[in-house]
């Protein structure tokens, strides 16, 4: 693959945000990692988007309750909210840092990410636990909890996979087994992923909580 | 917003730009939540009632923008990534439209084809003319006997069909839902609430309305049954039903 001709083409395209590990970049001179996860976020639109328009084909359609509307609990998911958009702000911070060549103070925003993260999914496991003991609302219980559990879920499990990646992340920097700088594009990829997870429950907020309780 | 830059130098920091951002988009977050809460002071709610919900929404697609286009640069960044990730956006978004017009074909069936005119109805029973049955159900020598064990039984029976057909719009208790199945459990009926008559509009539903001809997918033992359990809910009047819909019987 010609995608190794080592420094062939050098970070000098114009509005290119200045990074490229050596030797990864492709013949249009981007880092094939950040294409990649470019299209990668691509079919996670696809994704979510049959997720989320699953969950409303079959909204109000449910034979029995509790309906969405007995068991949200518009407090508690607005705390999570507000983490995950923070969270995006110090994914942002720490990536910045890392192309500043700060490799300690990225690893203070990704760890801050991390546990802005973890304590998302800590609602998350809250409010389903909550859900099933009090409110009786399991995966098999209707229309409504299937897709309900389907969407969320998967939505934290990407966010527990993107907490797992950012701990891993701090270590290789706290190690030094990541150049600042020159492999800050790995740091932006990750970045890229995490933004991506708080976009998608930037809309599900929006649409499956927020519009349930304007009826 | 181009960053071309020296090899060796720093690239240019975005530092006060993203902390910037992080304080709109907490404002714009504030005032989506405040929106539900308005419901608390009735004059303001009702006076831009149709406004809200396509404000959230404008407010969504802001934050998707600000967050994509700002945190994850694909506003300067190249145009393939732009076309990586916002083709198959759009993808979703047709996939999500197709899916919702569907739903909407789905449970609101167009065209008079097999349903019950106010015509049929004036006489309180028209034959099925498909699943069988074509005897009307009280020349049945039986039925009186059969009511009589469906009455015994708890029309546990009918019941049982109600909540896997008709719950989805009547509500599983029989209140209704709006914009779908009316209030089975209130003593007012559109279309008559003699057994003969619940039997004709279950059996060749309502045109017009999402209420199928369900002789389509049921026998008349099973129509006969359905009916009975729904006569059996006159009256109940179940809490949070639908309002009193056509002539009290």
């Amino acid at each position: 693959m010609s995608a190794h001709a080592e420094n062939l083409i050098h970070d000098d395209a114009p509005g290119h945000e200045g990074h490229g590990a050596l030797s990864e970049n492709n013949f249009l001179g981007l880092p094939n990692i950040k294409l990649a996860m470019w299209a990668f976020l691509g079919s996670e639109c696809m994704f979510f988007g049959s997720l989320i328009g699953t969950y409303f084909f079959y909204h109000g359609n449910s034979l029995g309750g509790p309906l969405p509307k007995d068991v949200f609990s518009i407090g508690i998911t607005s705390i999570s909210t507000f983490l995950l958009l923070m969270s995006s702000v110090t994914m942002a911070l720490g990536v910045d840092a890392m192309k500043q060549q700060k490799p300690l103070t990225a690893r203070t925003f990704i760890l801050l990410t991390a546990a802005l993260g973890a304590t998302f999914v800590g609602f998350q496991v809250f409010e389903f636990h909550e859900f099933y003991t009090e409110k009786h609302l399991a995966l098999s219980t209707s229309l409504f909890g299937s897709t309900f559990y389907t969407m969320t879920g998967f939505h934290g499990t990407h966010v527990t996979v993107g907490v797992i990646w950012l701990v891993i992340m701090s270590i290789l920097i706290t190690k030094k087994k990541l150049v600042p700088g020159k492999e800050a594009v790995n740091v932006e990829v990750m970045g890229l992923y995490w933004h991506f997870v708080d976009i998608v429950w930037i809309v599900i907020f929006t649409f499956v909580y927020l519009l349930e309780f304007l009826k | 917003m181009s960053h071309g830059h020296e090899v060796g130098t720093l690239p240019h920091s975005h530092k006060k730009q993203y902390i910037i951002l992080g304080i709109v988009l907490s404002i714009v977050t504030f005032i989506e939540l405040g929106i539900p809460l308005m419901k608390g002071s009735p004059e303001i709610w009702t006076a831009a009632k149709e406004l809200w919900a396509p404000l959230l929404i404008v407010l969504s697609i802001f934050k998707f923008g600000a967050v994509v286009g700002d945190f994850m640069h694909l506003r300067s960044d190249f145009t393939l990534y732009k076309i990586l990730f916002i083709s198959p956006l759009f993808l979703a978004m047709f996939s999500f439209f197709a899916i919702g017009s569907l739903s909407v074909v789905h449970f609101q069936p167009f065209g008079k084809g097999y349903a019950i005119t106010a015509q049929d109805l004036s006489d309180g029973y028209v034959p099925p003319t498909v699943g069988g049955g074509a005897e009307p159900p009280w020349a049945d020598d039986k039925f009186e006997a059969a009511f009589v064990d469906a009455q015994k039984g708890g029309f546990a029976k009918g019941k049982e069909t109600f909540t896997t057909s008709c719950a989805n719009c009547h509500r599983a208790d029989g209140g209704g839902m709006p914009g779908l199945g009316v209030n089975l459990t209130d003593v007012c009926y559109k279309h008559g609430g003699k057994i003969a008559a619940l039997y004709t509009t279950i059996s060749k539903g309502v045109s017009g309305t999402a209420m199928p001809a369900w002789q389509t997918s049921m026998d008349s033992e099973k129509l006969r049954q359905v009916a009975y359990y729904v006569h059996s809910l006159k009256g109940l009047n179940v809490a949070g039903g639908r309002d009193c819909e056509g002539p009290k019987e």
